[in-house]
């Protein structure tokens, strides 16, 4: 793809958001009684307006930024992962489990909290990329599926078999200090979750371009015959992608967890998984795009706060414009590719 | 009448007419433009200048069957002009239009029959039935005998002339010049979107038209080297299927210094053939290279590791990335042999050995003409010091000056000591390139050439099933 | 009648229950794909169907007219996914993605503004449970209908053939992309009558996540079912006999959570099953874009 061809589309995707957010959003206030121009005020004031308000954006922008990258690593890989919310909710049960669970000597708890996210997220990407490589069963339904049944299955573990906090409450034991994310900017809720999600996107970038690794999961997504005969197992790479794709997803949930929640709650994500698909889409499916997009619907999410409480503007407006947004700028990737075949 | 498409001047003022009862052929390389006027005057495409006027419906037979596999011959041939008994489908006044058209041309079909599970010869009746179905009074026929066997083609045009005779004026889009000479009554020749002759069949012939397609000599192919054969693939009571095509209990060698020519018709079993050596999907029985045995369920990247290198037909689906630049497509297949810091030396090899055009490594796929996507496939695939070159159909839909670059690469590669697997449905193709050639029918191969004692007549009629 | 049989009866009458707004999903779904478009948005039309219903039965009194209003709402929702699905060619399957998101955020907006609260409405007119039983009656009328209008009628055949291949449609002389929108739009219309079953005879009332991915199970049954009306309303039966299920299991102790679950993980399970086995129509889920 030309550099002007990207830039051309991405210069009309970000038009097209702007369109929706302002449109939507204006139609939507005046149906709520609120004026745009306070309504707006009320979003960008929600957002910039204190250091803390700032800080909250950033928060909001990292804890999309990783499952948007699990998702652009798996659709690069011609893998339609829906999945990335319930790759995050067992990530952030398995990483607040274990920091509630077991005393983590000091230096070794938020790496130990972190990596069980990582390897709960993994393996919950991987069941559908085992399914789709060993039974040719479609990743859609079952990420789908998934995403209900891991809201399901930790509203279970944390209320019967591994019950550790309030009986009844759904929600692990608190983490000991040790395990927690440390702040990278005093009282707020910022933690250097927000590096990491900022190194894990240049990384993604580099693997992606620079690597053969990255090449060949490529090529299965952009042309999944060619690369069949080019010896590229598409099976092998389906499995890994998905798996990949789960484990960021699951480190974006243990970072909720260590870093924000300072425990695992079932309601930990109010739908990260499903906007990191929008998220995505709107960075091209480029880690270093993505981090632009996420810093855009961060200041989307943390503005609605405020927006919600200043100017009694329900935010759920934020969240309509953002499912306006997908099925607008659904896939166009992939009909850049489709049209000239 | 003009039409253009992005840069290219597909068709640039062209004058045609057509007259009741008379055949008339329209011949040009690929990417003269003759599609394009085909469907200009079936009004799918609309000339950016001049007119189309007709008395009565145009029919146009594709060159890609525009049937639908999964529903049924009526459903297909009626498709939006089902005869209707109140809200739904009157099937059985469909049936009977179809058995009573069927029977009026001569053309013998289940109107049950699902499309899917029909011969290639029997499909395209269908097609032709669907036009007939409409009754027009002017038919085109694109590349009408592609998928037919010799025999076939004989029995079509048959049909064709009978059409003529009861007044539809009829357009042939074809380039293949014997059916010209044999069935027509008039041939126009275009060239680069414009006509560049117009003939009574007559008064010419198929030399001077293939110049007049060409703009001069056709080119010279590379001159064939005397080499040493050794012994290199080996197959016996080889079977295997990939999607619909089979093949059944293939044995045969190919040599390391010589070219084998695989003949026949499409879609009877030359799919299998070349995705079981691929490794692309499993076979029974054996397979032998360099006296050791490949294994049924070897991976691709395992057949390449052995030098073993397939150009597949569909080279926009099989072969390239087309949202990809050249680069990073001739490195398809020796990514991981290559490593990304030679992957720009290997495509300037690429693009200077096969004059690749645009020379710019930059270029997307995508973006080129079938001949230049196809010499970087060829390209590297040569480049890559295969031991054997496993051709499918290499100058499908290429310009005559692409294709003879390659067929003219591929003896060369034969000359440096590889063995080649020339796969082709194009019988003029295998007798100018290949050293021996294998006849396959339904699955089987039914006859074995040698370049010294040729017998077109015999193979075309082991191409048809005759045995 | 005795103790078990009673249990068996109550079972049985559960699954109908329960597999009724299957079944209208199902349905929808069948149509939109048979036409060649996947409808992930099932979930999203459900709540556009569940919603509206109540929101409109509340303000004029009347659960017909709510009814009604729920099944235009669930056709306009499914025209913005058509329109998105055939105009602009989008991938069909992150647009449905879309369409979900944005119709729960509307409709937790819409409780907002209509009730002044968050998570319910508030009671509403609704249609009893004579309407529950016509909703019931009418979904395996509709199964019926619908087989009868893909098999034997010709914009049954249009839609098949634009599900199959559309430029062969078209070049027969069939708008595909003016019938794959209009299939898409119908199919929204019988999905959206189980958004209404939910929340209008079921219940009287709407809350948050009242759907709970019956829309997911929907698809995944119209796969079980082969594409095919009858197949996907066998399907739902299928499924809705383990929701039911599984409110028998938990007066018997069983962890509800697990049997929740139950009907999902009968469908991953079956998929993997079935993969393989099944073929959707050929077009299914590739935008058309004319030439």
């Amino acid at each position: 793809m030309t550099a002007s061809f990207t830039r051309t589309r991405a210069f009309r995707d970000v038009v097209v958001v702007i369109v929706l957010v302002f449109g939507v959003g204006s139609v939507a206030m005046l149906l709520a009684h609120v004026s745009p121009v306070d309504g707006f005020a009320a979003l960008f004031d929600g957002a910039f307006g204190t250091r803390g308000e700032i800080a909250e954006t950033l928060v909001q922008t990292t804890n999309l930024l990783f499952p948007a990258l699990g998702v652009a690593l798996a659709f690069r890989a011609g893998l339609f992962n829906i999945g990335a919310e319930g790759q995050l909710v067992i990530g952030g049960f398995a990483a607040g489990w274990l920091g509630a669970q077991f005393p983590l000597a000091g230096y070794l708890a938020v790496p130990m909290v972190l990596l069980a996210g990582v390897i709960g997220g993994g393996v919950w990407g991987a069941i559908p990329g085992v399914l789709r490589a060993r039974f040719g069963a479609n990743e859609v339904i079952s990420t789908l599926m998934l995403n209900v049944i891991a809201v399901l299955l930790t509203t279970y573990l944390v209320t019967g078999p591994l019950q550790q906090g309030n009986a009844g409450a759904s929600e692990t034991g608190p983490l000991p200090k040790a395990a927690q994310l440390p702040d990278l900017l005093s009282d707020t809720r910022l933690t250097w979750a927000f590096v990491i999600a900022i190194v894990l996107a240049i990384v993604l970038h580099w693997v992606l371009q620079r690597t053969v690794f990255g090449y060949e999961l490529r090529a299965a997504g952009d042309a999944p015959e060619a690369a069949k005969r080019a010896g590229i197992d598409l099976g092998r790479t389906a499995l890994v992608a998905m798996t990949l794709s789960g484990a960021i997803a699951g480190l974006g949930g243990a970072t909720i967890v260590a870093g924000v929640l300072h425990r695992f709650n079932t309601g930990l994500s109010p739908g990260y998984g499903f906007i990191a698909i929008a998220v995505a889409l709107v960075g091209n499916l480029e880690p270093l795009w993505i981090i632009v997009a996420s810093l855009g619907f961060g200041i989307l999410a943390s503005g609605a706060i405020g927006m919600q409480t200043e100017a009694q503007v329900p935010r759920e407006v934020v969240s309509l414009i953002i499912g306006l947004v997908i099925v607008a700028l659904a896939g166009r990737r992939v009909i850049a590719t489709m049209r000239s075949t | 009448m003009r039409k253009r498409f992005g840069a290219v001047q597909a068709v640039d003022g062209v004058d045609l007419e057509l007259v009741p009862g008379e055949i008339h052929a329209l011949v040009g390389e690929n990417g003269a433009g003759k599609s394009t006027l085909a469907a200009i005057a079936y009004r799918a495409v609309h000339p950016d200048e001049g007119s189309v006027a007709s008395d009565g419906v145009v029919g146009l037979v594709h060159q890609h069957f525009k049937l639908i596999d999964r529903l049924c011959v009526w459903e297909n041939v009626l498709l939006n002009r089902e005869p209707r008994r109140g809200w739904s489908i009157d099937v059985a006044a469909a049936r009977t239009r179809v058995r009573e058209l069927s029977a009026r041309y001569g053309l013998d079909v289940d109107p049950d029959a699902r499309v899917e599970t029909l011969p290639i010869g029997i499909k395209q009746r269908v097609e032709l039935l669907r036009e007939l179905d409409r009754e027009p009074s002017v038919l085109l026929l694109d590349e009408p005998t592609a998928a037919l066997a010799p025999g076939e083609i004989a029995s079509f045009f048959t049909t064709v002339q009978d059409l003529a005779k009861r007044g539809t004026a009829i357009l042939v889009v074809t380039h293949k010049l014997a059916e010209v000479i044999a069935y027509s009554q008039r041939v126009t020749v275009m060239r680069a979107g414009r006509v560049v002759a117009s003939h009574l069949t007559g008064e010419t012939s198929a030399d001077q038209i293939a110049r007049e397609m060409v703009g001069g000599e056709v080119p010279a192919l590379a001159a064939r080297a005397n080499t040493v054969v050794a012994p290199l693939l080996a197959l016996r009571g080889m079977s295997a299927q990939s999607g619909t095509s089979v093949l059944r209990e293939a044995s045969f060698e190919v040599r390391a210094g010589e070219i084998v020519g695989v003949a026949g018709v499409e879609g009877n079993g030359q799919s299998a053939l070349a995705d079981a050596i691929a490794g692309v999907v499993p076979f029974t029985g054996e397979m032998t290279f360099g006296g050791e045995p490949l294994r049924a369920h070897e991976t691709p990247a395992s057949r390449i590791a052995r030098g073993i290198r397939v150009i597949p037909q569909d080279r926009r689906h099989e072969a390239l990335v087309l949202s990809w630049n050249v680069r990073d497509n001739v490195a398809l297949g020796r990514q991981r042999a290559l490593a990304l810091a030679k992957f720009d030396d290997a495509a300037r090899e690429v693009i200077e050995r096969f004059d690749v055009r645009p020379p710019n490594p930059d270029a997307l796929a995508g973006a080129l003409s079938g001949g230049n996507q196809q010499k970087i496939v060829v390209g590297r695939t040569l480049t890559s010091a295969p031991k054997l070159v496993v051709a499918y159909q290499p100058t499908r839909g290429i310009d005559v000056g692409a294709a003879a670059l390659v067929q003219s690469r591929l003896i060369e590669a034969r000359n440096a000591g590889a063995g080649v697997l020339l796969i082709s449905f194009e019988l003029d193709e295998i007798f100018a390139v290949a050293d021996r050639i294998l006849v396959i029918a339904n699955g089987a191969f039914v006859g074995e050439f040698d370049r010294a004692n040729l017998d077109r007549g015999r193979i075309g009629a082991l191409m048809a099933g005759h045995a | 009648m005795n103790a078990t049989t009673a249990a068996i009866a109550a079972i049985l009458g559960l699954t109908l229950v329960k597999a009724t707004p299957l079944i209208y999903a199902a349905l929808g779904g069948v149509l939109s794909e048979r036409s060649g478009v996947v409808n992930i948005g099932l979930e999203g039309i459900l709540i556009a169907g569940a919603f509206t219903s109540v929101a409109v039965s509340g303000a004029t009194g009347n659960p017909v007219i709510g009814a009604l209003a729920g099944i235009v709402a669930g056709m306009l929702l499914a025209a913005i996914l058509a329109f998105a699905a055939t105009r602009l060619a989008v991938d069909q399957i992150v647009a449905g993605t879309g369409i979900n998101i944005a119709a729960l955020a509307a409709a937790a907006f819409g409780l907002v503004l209509v009730w002044h609260q968050p998570g319910a409405s508030h009671e509403v007119p609704a249609l009893g449970h004579t309407g529950e039983i016509v909703l019931i009656v009418l979904a395996f009328v509709a199964a019926g209908a619908l087989h009868l209008v893909l098999n034997r009628t010709p914009w049954g055949l249009r839609v098949r053939a634009c599900g199959e291949d559309p430029s062969a449609a078209e070049s027969a002389g069939i708008d595909a992309l003016a019938t794959r929108f209009w299939a898409v739009v119908i199919g929204g219309a019988i999905c959206s009558l189980g958004g209404v079953y939910l929340s209008l005879a079921e219940l009287d009332l709407y809350s948050d996540g009242m759907t709970a991915g019956r829309g997911f199970i929907a698809l995944a049954a119209v796969i079980f079912g082969r594409w095919t009306p009858l197949g996907a309303t066998g399907a739902a039966l299928f499924f809705g006999f383990f929701a039911a299920l599984q409110f028998s299991l938990q007066q018997a102790g069983v962890p509800s959570e697990l049997l929740q679950a139950l009907p999902y993980l009968a469908a991953i399970v079956a998929l993997a099953g079935f993969a393989g086995r099944v073929r959707a129509p050929a077009a299914d889920g590739i935008p058309y874009v004319r030439p």
